[in-house]
């Protein structure tokens, strides 16, 4: 077991920010230097699984402020919109588009679709790690009933 | 038109089934309306069969296999449609009267439609395919139809059995049909029989097909599912297993024999099986105090007799038994139907039991009389004509026939024994069971109508046996549609011949076998064989439940160290056997391709090792984190940053997710002793190492043509628009891959608090949830 | 026909992204369920009516030319079992609504539900070996979850049990796949189906074999299929039948799918595989009528069936495996509908324990009725499916003159015929003994739509019987494309 220590509450909390960032920046510039949605996603994902060992509470699934199901949901509606939205243009599957212009500060941006099917795949990282908290934590208000299902079923 | 027929059939058990239980008795009145059609259409087409002609008609089903439903009817399916739809509509008429109001009423009704149905089917099938369908559903039928009394035990043990014996000859006989059919290279019985294929295959399809013939139609030794299925309501009895379903097998060698008697051991084996069948059965049928049990074995002696007759194929042995499958479906259902009558009104069908069958029971024991005098072959009714025919047909002949002659005489004999019996049980039931002093009366008496079916039978028996020339045209045709050698000229007098001789000693020494009856049931008493067919049955069924069982519980074991140790013993042997024998090998390859690469192999091989023999949970997990890394630092020294940063981030989360779990976790392993001893599974592990070593160096030497991945690395930027090849690929070349392999998360996440939530939060859980174990452990040291 | 072949992967996983988010939107996700798996069944029968008319048909995914980029390839044999497949998905999604229970778990049936489609789809559309494994993955982790998704200990156990053997099975698959990169440099299955022919033979059988094991465990082949009767009767009723007509399904198709296009005639395991054949079917029927629980004599059944499956390609002849493709069909609508009929009578009588229950028929003679028909059509009684089915497979076999295994092939269909014998005679016959279950009592709609789900494919049933003409002379054509590789390889590599 490990015990709660205020240096490493304090290093993690720095730790965390920096991290956060980092993984922002893996998930853009991924597609011409080492990075990408998935290592992005997995060093987001490795700075929450910290400071929630570090903070031994459950307040980590509360920081992006929206349900850790609903981050999963955006990512795999992300990945399989982009992956089907071709066919909509009688194009074949996954076949990803680009545009790239500049812009005055930043220099040529690239946009592709493949960027975004890579966020699909970074929030689904990030959201996968926000469950298994989840799911070793205790929610009050989420009980389960191995039988019936629970409060929440809304069974017609 | 012939499929209107059976359709017409399908339809009335329908409406049976679904309105029945509203109509009560009335149902049996839908359901007749089938099997008289068919005889109707019989009467109006009947010019159409004689003379060698048939009705037929075609209808595809599954041309590629050959399976096509082809009907024809020649006379001797008409021979057949009077036995399966004529007797068929009267015991309709009498289980109005046996089932009444009763709430089986229905289910009864539309079983039996059913089942007429499909021996309609299989009388009239032209191909042999379409003639195992009918078959086989005849056997499902039986099987609802014995088990119509679903509450009693014994009903469905029996069910059980006939469903099971004669679907093991089905089976048989299905794989014959195929042999015979791709011998032949058709399944068209009509034109099998014109061109007969011989030789060894066809002698062996002969083969199986009899065990089917066999099975259905009660042969030794398959015979005991029937005296077993008499637990059936008597209209059921009289119908499947006298007058119908067991004919099938007697049908079907009547079709083959001619053709086919020359083939292989066909005519010792069929003429063999009969005659022990005819004789074994009547001495059975000299033996129980159920009537309903007497007439079985009667029944079995008697199909007995249909098959040596059929199955010698020869002309005048065709004719007879013809003429004997008409007068066997008279007597034998009216017997039945007597049977029936006694045990719904007296109460017993126990010949010790009986009461005295006194006033009203007249018509009763007159049918009794009649039908049992006809299955004798007393003079003057239809079992005599057909009986005489039998004994023409062989007394002229020499050498193997001659010993047929005997045996079916001896058959005879007995015959006449049991049907006494059967007589004297119902009208004079002192002789046969004197230890009952005080008969009572019986307290119920039929009305006419009930006795009515049987009465009618009865007259028919009389009528053929006093008019001959009613009926021989008649099997002159059947038999002729069978042979066109075969003709049959029934008579009534043929004058002092060897076989009116044969008659009259057959009745002389049956009538003395009844008499005699102490001591030949005491001599039998000894002579009986050691093992009845039914302890046969009950013993090859026994045991191969208790193989299974014992089978199932070494496979399904349950242990998973099991389980795994079988599934990689198969990855390292079968393809090793398959290498082994194929005889190559590259040579071995440079096995350190920089210095680098030593220390880098040390600490993988080392952590590995570590991880499996350490007994702490969270030293594992670091130590897993260690080889990760150290395949991280591979992929750096061969030049692939990008797969080396993806490398490091998952071993980074891997072990802080362990971390997490691990904190819900025991700290160490339980060392709990398993099923595999643990030098097997060393042995077991080492050997999937070196068996993936070996084969990797193997394939890999065995690569001629350059891979994929260089193209994969040159199109990465003009066409996927991107320096970082491994992003490339993970998004755009194999998109398809990262998209199948994120939902393998997304469902990971979905599932993850389902599972680990187990257990908790039950209220009387006392068990801190984050103590508590919450999967198994698998990989104990 | 370019949208189409992607539609059956990719949008039940978008449906899945959408349910995932509407966790307590429960009539939303049946609205989204219901919907998804109609269009992925009607776009499956598009294609499948195409593809039997103009030959097989191929999309390369982002439209990277193979072998680079991934082929999606959809064949006769690919578009028969995705049709099959997506009804039987379809019918028992409308069960599940139905059922009390089957929803259970945080509102996470649905979504994993509809990934299970998509890695069923991916894996009999996908042309690449290395996608059928992604696809083996997405399947094992849905199904995982979905065993387990009733929050049981003994289902956790018994999942336990079967992601383990499947993540060892899936472990060697990444192995042989290694292997098979390291040998050829590709992994795009046309492209292997042409360089594996040069391999040395030591090598070709060696991964040819692997591949078997691999397959072999996925499809519950003797001698690894023990997981199968230890965890699908756990999970609750309607995965369980799914996973019954289905999940094996897809390691058979593999199996054939890779034992006919990857590896050349002369090399092809004939011998061996009709020896596992007979041996999976014996074992699987023996342990069947040891069982005394429908779901667990059901599941044995499955195990014994496979190895039919099996003769048919055991036998490489054309009118073997037309016999396989006709039993694969027929055995996944007969053996869903059984199992379906198993939960109805589990909900009626309250347990699917034979020695619990009985007189069902009496309780509900429809019940007796739907299940009476596939219980015959299994134990291949004619007029039913499975009669054809079984008929199709002891005329290739005698053709060929193995003679063996039609002996086993029989005893089997006897062995059969007593364990069906067995469920009808102690659960349906006699008089009625029911056992309560309380809160799991089903709403009378409930009880409509899942008897209508269970009727709709027993009905489906009896049409592959009285079609089985025209089934049967398609699963001919689909043998033949089997055997005669080269349009497969053209339509995806290019002339």
């Amino acid at each position: 077991m490990i015990g709660r220590s205020l240096i490493l509450d304090t290093t993690v909390r720095f730790v965390f920010d920096a991290a956060v960032v980092l993984s922002v920046y893996l998930l853009f510039s991924g597609h011409n230097q080492p990075g990408g949605g998935f290592v992005g996603g997995l060093v987001a994902a490795s700075a929450i699984a910290l400071r929630y060992i570090a903070s031994e509470s459950d307040d980590v699934r509360f920081i992006l402020g929206i349900r850790p199901a609903t981050v999963l949901s955006m990512g795999l509606t992300l990945a399989a919109a982009t992956s089907i939205a071709p066919l909509l243009f009688g194009l074949g599957p996954l076949d990803h588009q680009s545009v790239e212009w500049s812009v005055q500060v930043l220099g040529a941006v690239h946009l592709s679709t493949a960027t975004v099917f890579d966020t699909g795949v970074y929030l689904i990282v990030i959201g996968l790690l926000l469950r298994i908290v989840e799911a070793l934590g205790d929610d009050p208000d989420d009980v389960t009933d191995p039988v019936t299902g629970g409060p929440d079923e809304g069974r017609s | 038109m012939l499929f209107l027929l059976i359709g017409l059939h399908v339809v009335c058990a329908t409406v049976v089934f679904l309105v029945g239980s509203r109509l009560g008795r009335w149902v049996w009145p839908i359901a007749a309306t089938a099997p008289t059609a068919v005889v109707v259409w019989l009467l109006v087409n009947a010019g159409a069969m004689s003379d060698g002609g048939a009705v037929s008609q075609k209808s595809e089903w599954v041309p590629g296999l050959g399976l096509g439903l082809d009907l024809r009817v020649d006379a001797f399916s008409t021979l057949m449609l009077i036995l399966v739809s004529g007797i068929g509509a009267l015991i309709f008429a009498y289980a109005w009267h046996y089932f009444g109001n009763s709430p089986s009423s229905p289910r009864a009704a539309g079983l039996l439609t059913l089942f007429a149905a499909s021996m309609v089917g299989i009388v009239i099938a032209d191909n042999l395919l379409a003639l195992y369908v009918f078959w086989e559903l005849t056997s499902v039928t039986s099987y609802l139809l014995i088990g119509l009394d679903d509450t009693e035990a014994e009903a469905r043990s029996a069910a059980q059995q006939a469903w099971l014996v004669t679907s093991l000859g089905g089976l048989a006989m299905l794989a014959g049909f195929v042999l015979l059919g791709q011998q032949a290279g058709t399944y068209t019985i009509s034109e099998i029989l014109t061109a007969p294929p011989s030789g060894t295959t066809t002698a062996v399809a002969l083969m199986l097909i009899l065990v089917g013939a066999f099975t259905k139609s009660a042969q030794y030794p398959f015979h005991s599912w029937l005296p077993t299925a008499m637990v059936a309501p008597t209209p059921i009895s009289a119908y499947l297993h006298s007058a119908a379903m067991v004919k099938a097998g007697v049908y079907l060698v009547a079709r083959l024999a001619p053709a086919f008697a020359v083939v292989g051991p066909w005519r010792p084996v069929v003429v063999t099986v009969g005659l022990v069948t005819m004789i074994a059965g009547g001495l059975r049928a000299l033996r129980p105090f159920d009537l309903k049990q007497l007439l079985a074995f009667g029944t079995i002696s008697q199909l007995g007799f249909l098959m040596v007759l059929f199955g010698i194929g020869q002309p005048a042995a065709t004719a007879a038994g013809c003429a004997l499958l008409l007068a066997h479906g008279l007597f034998k259902a009216a017997l039945f139907m007597v049977v029936g009558i006694v045990d719904h009104k007296a109460g017993t069908r126990d010949i010790r039991e009986l009461p005295d069958l006194g006033r009203g029971w007249g018509p009763t024991k007159a049918v009794a009389l009649l039908s049992a005098a006809s299955m004798a072959g007393v003079p003057l009714l239809a079992g005599f004509i057909s009986k005489e025919q039998a004994y023409g047909a062989l007394v002229d002949r020499s050498g193997f026939d001659r010993l047929v002659l005997v045996g079916i005489v001896i058959g005879s004999m007995l015959t006449v024994a049991y049907s006494l019996r059967f007589v004297a049980a119902l009208v004079l039931p002192d002789l046969v069971s004197p230890e009952l002093t005080d008969r009572p009366p019986a307290r119920r008496t039929p009305t006419f109508w009930f006795a009515s079916t049987g009465v009618l039978l009865a007259t028919g028996s009389v009528v053929l046996g006093v008019a001959p020339r009613v009926w021989s045209g008649m099997v002159d045709a059947a038999a002729h549609a069978l042979d066109p050698g075969a003709h049959a000229h029934l008579v009534l007098w043929h004058g002092l011949t060897t076989p009116l001789v044969l008659s009259v000693i057959t009745l002389g020494v049956g009538a003395a076998l009844f008499v005699l009856r102490r001591p030949v049931a005491s001599a039998q008493a000894r002579l009986t064989f050691p093992v009845s067919g039914l302890q046969g049955y009950d013993a090859v069924l026994r045991s191969t439940l208790g193989f299974a069982g014992r089978l199932t519980r070494i496979v399904q074991s349950g242990s998973l160290p099991i389980y795994a140790a079988v599934i990689f013993s198969a990855v390292v042997i079968a393809p090793m056997v398959a290498m082994v024998t194929g005889r190559w090998w590259p040579g071995w390859p440079m096995l350190i391709g920089t210095p680098a690469h030593l220390p880098i192999a040390v600490v993988l091989v080392v952590g590995a090792v570590a991880a499996t023999l350490i007994g702490r949970r969270f030293a594992a997990a670091i130590l897993l984190g260690v080889v990760g890394y150290a395949m991280g630092m591979l992929f750096v020294l061969q030049g692939a940053p990008d797969l080396a940063l993806t490398q490091f981030a998952v071993e980074t989360l891997s072990v802080v997710v362990f971390l997490l779990v691990l904190r819900v976790l025991p700290d160490r392993f339980e060392l709990r002793s398993t099923t595999i001893r643990r030098p097997l599974r060393i042995v077991i592990s080492a050997a999937v190492g070196v068996f993936v070593v070996l084969m990797a160096i193997a394939s890999s030497g065995a690569r001629t043509e350059p891979s994929v991945s260089g193209e994969m690395a040159e199109q990465a930027l003009p066409r996927g628009g991107g320096r970082n090849i491994v992003n490339v690929i993970l998004v755009d070349i194999r998109g398809m891959d990262t998209l199948g392999e994120i939902s393998v998360l997304v469902t990971a996440g979905i599932g993850v608090v389902a599972i680990a939530r187990v257990g908790r939060r039950r209220p009387a859980d006392p068990v801190h949830p984050r103590r508590r174990r919450r999967t198994e452990d698998v990989g104990a040291p | 026909m370019n949208t189409l072949i992607a539609l059956p992967v990719m949008l039940p996983l978008l449906g899945a992204g959408v349910a995932v988010g509407l966790v307590h939107r429960r009539v939303a996700q049946r609205l989204i369920s219901v919907m998804i798996l109609s269009v992925v069944t009607l776009s499956s029968v598009v294609m499948l009516i195409r593809v039997d008319h103009d030959g097989p048909f191929s999309v390369q995914v982002g439209d990277w030319a193979s072998p680079i980029g991934i082929s999606l390839v959809v064949d006769r044999f690919a578009a028969i079992m995705l049709v099959v497949a997506s009804v039987m998905l379809l019918a028992v999604v409308v069960f599940a609504i139905g059922h009390p229970g089957a929803e259970s778990g945080h509102g996470s049936f649905h979504p994993v539900y509809l990934i299970l489609a998509a890695g069923i789809a991916m894996a009999f559309l996908t042309g690449d070996l290395f996608n059928l494994f992604v696809a083996f993955e997405v399947t094992l982790m849905a199904s995982y979850v979905l065993i387990t998704l009733g929050g049981r200990l003994d289902q956790v156990r018994n999942g336990m049990t079967y992601i383990v053997i499947n993540l060892i099975a899936s472990t060697v698959f990444l192995i042989s796949l290694a292997f098979i990169y390291a040998a050829t440099g590709t992994v795009n299955l046309a492209d292997l189906h042409v360089k594996i022919a040069d391999l040395p033979d030591g090598v070709r059988s060696g991964l040819a074999v692997l591949l078997m094991v691999v397959f072999g465990v996925k499809a519950a082949l003797f001698p690894l299929f023990f997981w199968l009767p230890d965890s699908y009767p756990t999970a609750s009723l309607p995965i369980t039948a799914v996973f019954a007509g289905l999940l094996t399904k897809v390691g058979v198709y593999a199996i054939i799918r890779s034992q006919t296009l990857l590896f050349p005639i002369d090399t092809r395991p004939g011998g061996l595989l009709l020896l596992i054949a007979g041996l999976t079917m014996v074992v699987g029927v023996l342990g069947a009528i040891s069982r005394n629980d429908m779901k667990r004599i059901l599941s044995f059944h499955i195990v014994s069936q496979i190895g039919y499956m099996m003769m048919g390609l055991g036998l490489f002849t054309i009118a073997g495996l037309a016999g396989a493709v006709f039993y694969i069909v027929h055995h996944i609508v007969v053996k869903t509908s059984l199992f379906l009929v198993a939960g109805l009578v589990e909900q009626r009588a309250g347990s699917s324990e034979l020695a619990r229950i009985s007189g069902v028929a009496r309780l509900e003679p429809l019940l007796a009725v739907l299940f009476l028909v596939p219980a015959l059509s299994l134990a291949g009684i004619p007029p039913f499916s499975g009669f054809v089915a079984k008929l199709a497979l002891v005329e290739a076999g005698l053709s060929s003159q193995e003679y063996l295994i039609v002996v086993a092939s029989l005893v089997v269909s006897l062995l059969t015929i007593y364990s069906m014998n067995k469920i009808w005679s102690n659960a349906f016959w006699g008089r009625i003994v029911t056992e309560s279950n309380g809160s799991l009592a089903p709403a009378r709609s409930g009880w409509v739509l899942m008897t209508g789900a269970t009727a709709t494919l027993v009905a489906i049933s009896i049409a592959i019987a009285v079609w089985a003409g025209p089934l049967y002379a398609f699963s001919q054509r689909t043998a033949g494309d089997l055997i005669e590789t080269h349009t497969y390889v053209e339509r995806v590599l290019g002339p």
